[in-house]
């Protein structure tokens, strides 16, 4: 009898022994934080070597590749992929400038209505900001502190508005929009900050011509063919599953994207960024947190 | 002393007191009128003199259609206190006057300049919804802090919210929209009367042409 509970404990106690640990070394034993969906399956043998050394390449690793510490040696090439994969450079290190949750198609119905083309496009939030501006003038008088500096009292369309109606070139407003985006003047969707801190006004400017293409009757814009070379940081995989294979397409992020000009780069329309957006939610917190060499995951619309 | 006589002078003539300046009819037996400072502006809150006014336009208004001018419950929100006239006169020359509290009017900015309570603060209950994306500022000057992700309302305001009367939600709605922002249930306060009650009372109210 003794022995049978005995036996029993033992058993019991290397049961959790397993419980515990088990998961532990499930977590070390996949050491890619990509998603084992897409890279534990069988990839083209002559794309997937290729892409290893570039995501090595463009994510600068944290610790100098010559020190011998343990980590490098164990994994020399995890970490780096693992920075890749997380946010490219370990810290933005360019001004951050200020967002709002506007979108780029409010933004530029509220351009095309400043210059008096109505769209009937979703109504822009001009009136709210004046009716918020008011409130909180109300509000700092009978409290007596003076408005708070981090509150953009201009709205990004006036400001483009006022720009185009004067005549600026395409330059000119990029220069005009940054400095007040810098200053903290103004807020802006968050599609429009590109990796390097800055806002993408040509993409703000593209999407105010298309969505006014639109409103004359043109046709919206079409998904433009697909671009595939390794120098756009453009990568495919074709990943085999258990009943078809499936064709991934990947995108290293260089300076000067943002997360609606990636959009437009391969969907043709600023506003379709969702799908890139959801599609790559474990490395974006926010779509204007996008960074030079990451890859993201390009879905097929 | 002299108040007590104006006061028993008051129950024994009244009409005759009507026609002098004297101060017939009080707030309460022990308060003829009230001083609020706010914004540097002094006002002072009194009753209607004319024991024989009526209210008249808006105020006496019975039937708004419903939707969108529905009776509107006692209680605002969970842990959020109801108060009543003379709450609000407290709390506007105790805690607004030393800048502590709030009294914010919900109403569109468009009646509110037609009349309002004195030293109310105008914010439309739109400003207060979670689909205005400047919200934040709104809840920062309210002495919101942000912390990380979140916002901490331990300095914030004491605010009591009103708007049109007890048909009008606009004050309800924006005592949860603030709930649901995560402010203090102690710090809100419902005065569900509204501009509506106020002026049925001959209350001053701002400019002082408009009352009903």
């Amino acid at each position: 009898m003794i022995r049978l509970v005995t036996a029993f404990f033992v058993f019991a106690v290397g049961l959790c022994a397993y419980i515990i640990y088990a998961p532990m070394m499930g977590k070390s034993a996949s050491p890619d934080p990509l998603g084992a969906e897409v890279t534990r399956a069988v990839t083209l043998p002559d794309l997937a070597p290729a892409s290893e050394p570039e995501a090595a390449e463009t994510a600068p690793a944290t610790a100098a590749p010559g020190t011998q510490d343990l980590g490098s040696m164990i994994a020399p090439d995890m970490g780096s992929r693992i920075l890749a994969a997380s946010g490219g450079t370990p810290a933005r290190t360019a001004p951050t400038i200020q967002t709002d949750s506007s979108t780029i198609e409010e933004t530029a119905a509220a351009v095309l209505a400043g210059l008096g083309l109505q769209t009937g496009a979703p109504a822009p939030d001009g009136g709210m900001l004046d009716m918020t501006s008011t409130a909180l003038s109300g509000i700092m008088a009978a409290t007596g502190k003076a408005g708070s500096p981090a509150a953009p009292r201009t709205a990004l369309q006036d400001l483009v508005v006022e720009a185009l109606k004067s005549g600026e070139t395409d330059a000119g407003i990029d220069t005009l929009l940054n400095a007040a985006a810098q200053a903290g003047e103004v807020a802006v969707p968050e599609i429009l900050v590109t990796a390097n801190g800055r806002v993408d006004t040509a993409v703000l400017l593209a999407s105010i011509i298309s969505q006014a293409q639109i409103a004359n009757g043109g046709a919206a814009p079409a998904v433009p063919a697909t671009p595939t070379g390794s120098q756009d940081g453009v990568e495919v995989r074709i990943v085999q599953k258990a009943t078809d294979s499936e064709q991934f397409r990947f995108y290293t992020v260089s300076q000067g994207d943002s997360l609606g000009s990636i959009a437009i780069k391969f969907y043709g329309d600023a506003g379709r960024y969702p799908a890139i957006f959801e599609a790559n939610r474990q490395f974006l917190s926010s779509p204007d947190q996008i960074r030079t060499g990451q890859r993201l995951v390009i879905p097929d619309l | 002393m002299l108040r007590r006589m104006f006061w028993t002078l008051g129950g024994v003539g009244l009409f005759v007191a009507t026609t002098t300046a004297a101060q017939d009819v009080g707030i309460t037996r022990n308060m003829a009128s009230v001083t609020v400072v706010v914004n540097g502006q002094t006002h002072t809150i009194t009753r209607n003199q004319d024991p024989a006014h009526q209210v008249t336009g808006d105020a006496a208004l019975t039937s708004r259609p419903c939707p969108p001018d529905c009776v509107t419950p006692m209680i605002a929100g969970p842990g959020v206190a109801t108060v009543g006239e003379l709450e609000v006169i407290a709390f506007l020359s105790g805690d607004v006057s030393e800048g502590r509290g709030l009294l914010l009017d919900t109403r569109d900015p468009g009646v509110f300049a037609g009349g309002a309570v004195p030293g109310a603060v105008n914010v439309p209950v739109a400003t207060l919804d979670p689909a205005n994306p400047y919200r934040l500022d709104i809840l920062i000057a309210l002495g919101a802090t942000a912390v990380g992700d979140g916002l901490d309302f331990t300095n914030a305001f004491d605010l009591m919210l009103m708007s049109g009367g007890p048909w009008a939600e606009d004050s309800v709605q924006a005592v949860r929209h603030l709930l649901d922002a995560g402010y203090p249930p102690a710090k809100l306060f419902y005065y569900r009367g509204g501009l509506q009650a106020w002026q049925l009372l001959g209350l001053s109210t701002v400019p002082s042409d408009a009352d009903g």
